[in-house]
């Protein structure tokens, strides 16, 4: 991991990759995102999703809201390729027909990286109203699949009620997958701004 | 490089063009998966890679659950132990004759010439974990291909049939559970021999009995067992209670709800058998006119 100031051969300072949260109360320039704990936090939510839920209700699809959030905060580092790849490891884990959970996540992908200059301008809250469609989306699309191949069983609904718990977590999950960059830059009382 | 445009706007293949493309790779890979079977191969490999991935984490639970164990009260130890050297001594006597029945019914079957009843070697396995799956319910368990299980090999508890290895990975196989809509198991009524087919229900928890004629006599209490005629669940294992019969008027079979015995739902130590005789052949599926070649001949 990098750290912050970093100093080319020459004395300079790297000028900061300006990401701001915008429409919030404190606006704040925040770290460029270290690639490492992208993955690391990728990887994390998916041993979330590895634990042994079983069948117990309302626990929401970690991974799918790690997806989200990196599509919507880093689209160029994060994209549909990536979704694919985690949904084929969910599909083997889950016993799913091959395919089903990379076709979820692409969707879901495709989603947040479409909405993901709109959804920033938004307080957190709100912007758990734009993350519920979308992992709604995820979820239905792999009932249908399942629908068309023919076992479904009927009360397939109720799992819906995770993606409503998973959008509730929104605001928890953009604290600590930003909490790296949010990190105060070394205090230099000398530096002018 | 000075000249060129500049690359503010340059984000490679556009998002529309990838999400058909991944969406295609994902609608192709679903339908050779449903359809043609062709993909096992690399499931096991990703499988495999993640076996231990997912043994660690199931690290967290065991430890709780044998924390939990470990705080056990003496009380509840001894209650335990008591209720299972009771039922102990309730077997001891049925296994006694059991081993009795056994041989007579060896000697009788020898002296009538009937074929052997197939045997089934027993491998007891644990529960690992239940997949994260809302459309169907599996369970996964910790004995897979390395210990010789195939899919197709009938799971069970000590109260009767819990449903079938359905997939087999080396270290690891998936088993479907008998209410399971797709399931189905030949099954046999004990009262009167009757023999029928039985089917996850459409009611979860539940297995129904079809193309039963709607005067069959079938009534609720009759105890299920399975026929042992697929050549892949031995005879005479408890599948379930018939709960009800509904006879409709104007429908040709009547809609018998099956109760199973097995707790489908609260299991951790279950038995897998493996039917040390070959199954049956699959029946052939030649055109049925080819087995009469002197009609066909005359036909011509």
């Amino acid at each position: 991991m990098k750290l912050w100031p970093l100093r080319r051969a020459n004395g300079d300072v790297a000028a900061p990759v300006a990401a701001v949260t915008r429409g919030q109360p404190h606006k704040q320039v925040l770290r460029p995102v270290s690639p490492v704990f992208i993955w690391t936090s990728l990887a994390a939510s998916l041993a979330l999703d590895l634990l042994p839920w079983g069948r117990t209700p309302l626990v929401p699809d970690f991974l799918a809201l790690a997806l989200v959030f990196w599509n919507v905060h880093q689209p160029r580092r994060v994209g549909m390729g990536a979704a694919f790849l985690f949904g084929l490891l969910m599909d083997v884990h889950d016993g799913a027909l091959f395919g089903e959970h990379a076709l979820a996540y692409t969707l879901l992908s495709y989603g947040a990286i479409a909405l993901h200059r709109r959804i920033q301008w938004f307080p957190v809250t709100s912007q758990s109203l734009y993350v519920l469609p979308l992992l709604l989306l995820a979820q239905i699309a792999s009932a249908a699949v399942r629908l068309w191949v023919g076992s479904a069983s009927n009360n397939w609904w109720i799992g819906l009620t995770e993606s409503a718990v998973g959008a509730l977590l929104w605001p928890l999950v953009t604290w600590i997958l930003l909490a790296p960059q949010r990190r105060p830059i070394s205090r230099d009382e000398t530096r002018p701004l | 490089m000075e000249y060129g445009p500049p690359p503010l706007f340059n984000q490679g293949v556009s998002a529309r063009a990838r999400l058909a493309f991944f969406s295609f790779l994902a609608v192709l890979l679903i339908i050779i998966d449903a359809r043609v079977n062709a993909l096992d191969t690399i499931r096991i490999g990703v499988g495999v890679m993640l076996y231990y991935p997912q043994r660690a984490l199931l690290w967290p639970r065991d430890a709780l659950e044998g924390a939990g164990r470990y705080l056990a009260t003496v009380g509840s130890l001894t209650r335990e132990n008591s209720r299972l050297r009771e039922s102990a001594t309730e077997r001891a006597a049925q296994l006694l004759q059991d081993e009795q029945l056994r041989t007579e019914n060896a000697r009788l079957r020898q002296l009538a010439g009937l074929r052997e009843r197939t045997g089934a070697k027993s491998q007891a396995v644990q529960v690992l974990y239940e997949p994260r799956d809302r459309f169907t319910h599996r369970l996964v368990i910790d004995r897979g291909s390395s210990d010789g299980l195939r899919a197709g090999n009938p799971v069970i508890d000590e109260q009767g049939v819990v449903g079938q290895v359905t997939r087999v990975f080396p270290m690891m196989a998936e088993v479907t559970v008998l209410t399971e809509r797709d399931q189905s198991i030949p099954v046999e009524v004990v009262r009167n021999g009757l023999r029928c087919v039985a089917f996850g229900g459409s009611e979860p928890g539940t297995l129904e009995l079809r193309y039963l004629a709607a005067n069959a006599d079938v009534s609720s209490g009759d105890a299920v067992v399975t026929s042992g005629l697929d050549g892949l669940y031995p005879a005479g294992l408890p599948v379930g209670t018939i709960g009800r019969v509904e006879r409709d008027v104007k429908d040709q079979f009547a809609r018998v709800i099956v109760h199973p015995t097995a707790s489908v739902d609260a299991n951790t130590a279950l038995v897998v058998l493996q039917l040390t005789a070959a199954p049956l052949p699959a029946p052939s599926r030649e055109d049925p006119r080819n087995e009469h070649p002197g009609r066909r001949s005359a036909r011509r």
